[in-house]
C-alpha cells in the first residue's frame, strides 16, 4: 500500500526522534505535579514502541510533550533533525501537521463533519487540492475498511469506525510519526483486537508508533515497551519479534 | 473546509442558530429604523421646500413661515424690492387666510391661500385651469368633497362674518376652475387657492397689501446666504430664510426624534454585538476538546479563528438580511402612526429610506458581528492543548 | 410633544378669523442692553408681565421700561416690566421658542389696531348642567361664532399627543418583543452550557420536573433582580432625560416620568418573559436524553 510507506524514505535505523531530559510539571490546584522527570529516549524509523504504567504516571504527558503538544520545561527534543522542544507557537502547528499524526481515545472526530471530510481536514490545512484530497481520502478509508462509510458522521458509526476514522485522518499528511493515546481505551474486546490488528499493518506498512496503553493484547503487539512509574521510564524492554 | 465547518457547526445546532439570526435580525431591524428616522424627516423637508425651486422664504419678523398669524405690511414695495435683486428670479407672495362657505344650513370653513398664479409654488394642478382669472378658484379633493362641489360649480365665499350686523364680509362668487394638491397642507385639509389681489380685498383691512409670506427662486448658483443678508438689510421687518436654516430650524425643533434614533439605534448595535458574542462565547466553549484537537493535529490557531468567526458573521449577515426587509416594514407601520400628526404635510415622510445611510448602519452590525467573535474564538484558540486535552479527558 | 408642523402649514380653520398683528418689544434708551430705570415720571406707565423665557434672553428685570410697538422698530408704548411669569408646563408650546407678554386688553386692542374686538371669551360655569345650558344657549344666539367646551379643545389640540403616545406604544411594543427573543436568545445559550450538569443530575434520578422548576426559580431570580436594576437605571435615565430637555426647552414641563403603574407593567413584563424563556429553555434540555447531554 504505497499510501502507507511513510517510512520507506527512511534508512532503516534513521533516528525518527531523540529526546534529552526531558520534564514537565504542572499545577492542579496548590499541588505541582512532576508528570515527566528527566526522561531520555531514541526512537527509530518503523519502530512499534509502547508506553505503559500506572494511572497518572506520566505517560499521556510524555506523548504530548513527543508530538510537540506540550513544551517540556527542561530538557531537549529533536525530531527530525530539528530542535522542536520549544519551537514557537505556530512553527510547532506547522510541523505537526506535516510530521506527526495523532489518535486519541475519545477519538475527536468533528461531529458535524462526514468520515470523508474529517480526514480531509489535515490535507485542506496542508493546502492539498480539492480532487488530491478526495482520493487520498478514499484511500485511506479503504486502507481502513471503512470503503463505502465516507458519507456517514461519527454519529453513524460504532466507536471502532469512528477510531479508524481518526486513524486515517492521523495518516493524511503522511506523517514520520504516529502518536496514539489510549487508542482502544473506549472500545470493547472484539473492536480494540481490529484496531490493533490495524496498528500491525501500519507498522508494517512501515509506519512508526509511539502508542500510550493500558491494553495488554496492543502493548503486546508492540516490539519495544517502555513502562514508566511516577513519571519517569523505568524498563525498556525490546522484542526482537512480535510474539 | 473553514466554510464547511462553519456551516456545519450551526447547523448543529439549528434552534440556538435560528434564535440568534432573529435576535440579530430584530436588532438590524431597529437599527434600520432608527437610521431612517434620524435622517428620515430632515431629507423629507428638504425635499418638500426644495421641491417648486424656491430657495428662500421670508417671513415676519421673528418668525417661521406661517408660524404665527403676523403678516408682512407694504407687501407691494418689498416685492419690488425683492425682485430689484439681479439674482433673484421671481418672487411667489402667498396670503393666508380662512373663509366661509354656505352651503345648506351648515356653513363650511377652509383654508385660503392667495398667490400669484404666474410663480405660485403652493399647489400642483391635477386637473382643469389655474386661476384663469380674478373670478376663479381651484380647490382641494377634501374641499370638493365636503362642499359637494365640481369643477365650474359656483360657490359664494366669504372671509368672515360680522356677528353684530350678521352679514357675510367680503363675499364672493367664484368659480371652481382647478383641482388641486396644496403641497404644504395635510391631504384632509379643505384648501383653496384664489388670486392674490382677491383675497386681500375679501379680507379686507387685515388684508390690505399683506402677505404672510414670499417665496423666493433665486438664479442658478446664487448665494441664498448673501441675498438673505441683502433683503433684511432692506427691510427690517422681514426674516429671510433659506432653505438650509429652515431645514435646520426645523430639526431642531425635531431633534426628540433624532435623539431617540440615536439613543436606540446604539442600544440596537450593542445588543446585536452582546448577542453574537454569547452564542460565539458558548459555541465554543461546548468545543474546546474538538478545538484542542484540531490545534493538535496541525490546524493553525490563525484558521480556527476564521472559522468561528464565520459562524458569527454567518449570523450577522443571515440576521442582518432578514433585518432589512422587518425593517421596511416596521417602518412602514411606524412612519404610518406618525403621519396622523395633524397638520401634516402630506409628502412629509419620518422614515425615509437612504440607502448609504441604511447600507452604512447594517454593514456596521455585520462588522459588530464579526468582532463580536474575535475575542471568544482567539481565547479558546489559545488555550493550551495538553491541558485543555486533558480536562475533556477527565470531564 | 409639539406641535412641530405649525412651522410650514396655516393654523386649522377657526370660526371666526383672527389676526393679531405681532407686537415687538424693545428696551428703552440708546442701547438695546440697557433698559431704563424706574423715575417717578413713570408712575403713569401702564404695567405688562413678561415671561421668564424673554426676560432671560433680553435680560430684563422687573421696574425695567421697555416700548411695545407693533412693528419692528415702530413707534409704541412705553411700559414697565411689573411682573415674570412663569407659562404652565404646556406640551403643546414646548418645541417654540416663543416670547410671551401680557398685558391689559384694552392696551394690546390698541397698539394692535384690532379695535373692540378679541379672539375668544373663555367662560367659567357653574357645576354640571350649567356648562350645557351655557354651551346651548351662547351657540343658539350668537352665529358666528362657537362656543365649546374646553375639554373638546383639549381633545383636539392634543391629537398630536394622541399620535406621540401611539409612536410611544409601538416602540414600546418593538422593544418588548426585541427583548423577548434576546432574552429567550441568551437564556437558551447558558441554560444549553449546562447540560452536562443537567445530565448528571437526570442519571443520578432527580426528574425532569425538578430540573425544570429549578431552572425557572433562577430565571425568575435573574428576572426580579434585573427588574430591580430596570428600575434604578429607568428612573436614573428619565431624569437625564427631564434633565436635557428641560434644559434644551427651556420649559418645566416633565418629559419622561416613572409612575407606579410603569413600574408595575415593566417588572410584571419582565418577570414574565424572564420566566417563559426559563421554562423553554429548560423543557428543551431535559426533553433530551441525559447520555446525549454528555455527547454520547
Amino acid at each position: 500500500m504505497t499510501a502507507m510507506r511513510a517510512a520507506e524514505r527512511f534508512d532503516v535505523a534513521e533516528r525518527i526522534l531523540a529526546a534529552r531530559g526531558l520534564s514537565r510539571d504542572y499545577r492542579l490546584g496548590a499541588e505541582t505535579v512532576h508528570a515527566v522527570r528527566d526522561v531520555s529516549l531514541e526512537i527509530d524509523a518503523g519502530e512499534y514502541v509502547a508506553i505503559v504504567g500506572p494511572s497518572g504516571c506520566g505517560k499521556s504527558t510524555l506523548l504530548h510533550l513527543l508530538g510537540a503538544i506540550d513544551r517540556p520545561d527542561q530538557g531537549t527534543l529533536d525530531m527530525l533533525g530539528r530542535e522542536i522542544a520549544r519551537l514557537p507557537e505556530r512553527e510547532a502547528t506547522a510541523f505537526r501537521l506535516r510530521n506527526v499524526g495523532f489518535v486519541f481515545q475519545r477519538f475527536y472526530l468533528v461531529p458535524t463533519l462526514t468520515a470523508r471530510e474529517n480526514i480531509e481536514l489535515p490535507m485542506a490545512e496542508a493546502g492539498l487540492a480539492r480532487d488530491e484530497r478526495a482520493a487520498r481520502a478514499h484511500e485511506l478509508l479503504s486502507y481502513v475498511g471503512l470503503a463505502g462509510r465516507e458519507r456517514h458522521r461519527p454519529s453513524q458509526l460504532s466507536g471502532g469506525e469512528q477510531q479508524r476514522v481518526a486513524i486515517a485522518r492521523a495518516l493524511a499528511n503522511r506523517p514520520s510519526l504516529l502518536l496514539a493515546d489510549e487508542p482502544t481505551g473506549e472500545l470493547d474486546a472484539r473492536t480494540g483486537a481490529e484496531v490493533v490488528a490495524l496498528f500491525d499493518r501500519l507498522n508494517a506498512d512501515g509506519t512508526t508508533l509511539v502508542i500510550v496503553t493500558h491494553d495488554e493484547e496492543l502493548a503486546r503487539a508492540a516490539r519495544r515497551v517502555l513502562h514508566m512509574r511516577d513519571g519517569s521510564v523505568v524498563s525498556d524492554v525490546r522484542r526482537a519479534v512480535r510474539p | 473546509m473553514r466554510f464547511v465547518l462553519a456551516a456545519a457547526s450551526l447547523q448543529r445546532q439549528g434552534t440556538r442558530t435560528l434564535l440568534a439570526v432573529l435576535g440579530v435580525a430584530i436588532s438590524a431591524a431597529l437599527l434600520l429604523d432608527m437610521v431612517m428616522l434620524s435622517t428620515g424627516m430632515r431629507e423629507s423637508f428638504r425635499s418638500l421646500l426644495s421641491r417648486q425651486g424656491f430657495d428662500l422664504r421670508i417671513a415676519p419678523r421673528g418668525t417661521l413661515p406661517f408660524d404665527t398669524d403676523a403678516t408682512i405690511a407694504d407687501a407691494s414695495a418689498i416685492a419690488r424690492t425683492l425682485k430689484e435683486h439681479p439674482e433673484v428670479d421671481a418672487v411667489s407672495p402667498v396670503f393666508g387666510a380662512s373663509v366661509h362657505i354656505a352651503r345648506d344650513d351648515a356653513t363650511i370653513a377652509a383654508t385660503a391661500l392667495g398667490v400669484d398664479p404666474a410663480v405660485q409654488g403652493d399647489y400642483e394642478l391635477l386637473e382643469g385651469t389655474s386661476l384663469p382669472d380674478t373670478m376663479s378658484l381651484v380647490a382641494s379633493d377634501a374641499f370638493l368633497v365636503a362642499t359637494g362641489a365640481r369643477l365650474g360649480d359656483t360657490l359664494r365665499i366669504a372671509a368672515g362674518y360680522d356677528p353684530q350686523l350678521r352679514t357675510w364680509l367680503g363675499r364672493r362668487a367664484l368659480v371652481i376652475s382647478g383641482r388641486a394638491r396644496f403641497i404644504y397642507l395635510p391631504a384632509e385639509q379643505r384648501a383653496i387657492a384664489l388670486r392674490l389681489p382677491v383675497l386681500q380685498t375679501m379680507a379686507g383691512a387685515p388684508g390690505t397689501d399683506r402677505v404672510n409670506l414670499f417665496m423666493v427662486r433665486l438664479a442658478p448658483d446664487a448665494d441664498a446666504d448673501a441675498v438673505q443678508r441683502w433683503i433684511e438689510a432692506r427691510s427690517p421687518r422681514v426674516t429671510a430664510v433659506p432653505t438650509a436654516v429652515a431645514i435646520e430650524q426645523v430639526d431642531a425643533r425635531l431633534s426628540y426624534f433624532r435623539q431617540l434614533a440615536y439613543i436606540l439605534g446604539a442600544v440596537s448595535l450593542i445588543v446585536g454585538f452582546l448577542l453574537v458574542t454569547t452564542l460565539v462565547t458558548v459555541s465554543v466553549n461546548e468545543r474546546v476538546g474538538e478545538i484542542a484537537v484540531m490545534r493538535a493535529i496541525g490546524v493553525s490557531r490563525v484558521h480556527i479563528v476564521q472559522q468561528i468567526i464565520l459562524e458569527g458573521l454567518a449570523i450577522s449577515l443571515a440576521g442582518t438580511a432578514i433585518g432589512l426587509l422587518l425593517g421596511l416594514g416596521t417602518a412602514r407601520w411606524l412612519n404610518g402612526i406618525l403621519a396622523t400628526f395633524p397638520g401634516l404635510p402630506e409628502p412629509i415622510d419620518f422614515f425615509l429610506f437612504q440607502p448609504r445611510a441604511a447600507w452604512t448602519a447594517l454593514g456596521m452590525l455585520v462588522l459588530i458581528g464579526i468582532a463580536a467573535g474575535i475575542y471568544p474564538a482567539w481565547r479558546s484558540a489559545s488555550l493550551p492543548i495538553a491541558a485543555t486535552l486533558r480536562e475533556e479527558a477527565v470531564g | 410633544m409639539a406641535l412641530l408642523f405649525l412651522a410650514l402649514v396655516l393654523q386649522v380653520e377657526s370660526a371666526v378669523p383672527s389676526d393679531p398683528s405681532a407686537v415687538s418689544i424693545s428696551p428703552t434708551g440708546t442701547s438695546a442692553l440697557a433698559p431704563t430705570r424706574l423715575t417717578a415720571a413713570a408712575d403713569s406707565l401702564r404695567n405688562i408681565a413678561i415671561d421668564e423665557r424673554l426676560a432671560a434672553d433680553a435680560l430684563l428685570r422687573i421696574g425695567d421700561l421697555v416700548v411695545l410697538s407693533a412693528t419692528p422698530g415702530g413707534d409704541g408704548d412705553t411700559v414697565r416690566v411689573a411682573a415674570i411669569t412663569r407659562g404652565a408646563a404646556d406640551p403643546a408650546e414646548v418645541a417654540r421658542a416663543d416670547h410671551r407678554i401680557r398685558l391689559h386688553l384694552d392696551q394690546l386692542q390698541t397698539l394692535a389696531g384690532y379695535g373692540d374686538r378679541v379672539d375668544r371669551f373663555a367662560i367659567a360655569t357653574g357645576e354640571g348642567a350649567a356648562t350645557d345650558t351655557a354651551l346651548r344657549t351662547i351657540n343658539d344666539a350668537a352665529f358666528g361664532f362657537r362656543a365649546h367646551r374646553s375639554t373638546d379643545i383639549a381633545v383636539e389640540s392634543s391629537r398630536t399627543f394622541a399620535v406621540v403616545d401611539r409612536f410611544h406604544r409601538a416602540i414600546g411594543i418593538i422593544t418588548i418583543v426585541a427583548s423577548a427573543t434576546f432574552l429567550l436568545c441568551i437564556l437558551l445559550l447558558k441554560v444549553d452550557e449546562r447540560r452536562r450538569d443537567v445530565a448528571a443530575l437526570r442519571l443520578i434520578g432527580i426528574s425532569r420536573r425538578t430540573v425544570v422548576r429549578a431552572v425557572v426559580i433562577e430565571a425568575a431570580l435573574v428576572a426580579a433582580l434585573g427588574s430591580v436594576l430596570g428600575i434604578g437605571i429607568g428612573w436614573a435615565a428619565s431624569a437625564i432625560v427631564n434633565w436635557h430637555y428641560r434644559g434644551v426647552y427651556r420649559t418645566p414641563l416633565a418629559f419622561a416620568l416613572v409612575t407606579p403603574q410603569v413600574i408595575v407593567i415593566a417588572v410584571s413584563l419582565s418577570l414574565a418573559l424572564g420566566v417563559a424563556a426559563g421554562w423553554l429553555a429548560a423543557r428543551r434540555l431535559v426533553r433530551a436524553q441525559p447520555l446525549a447531554l454528555f455527547g454520547r
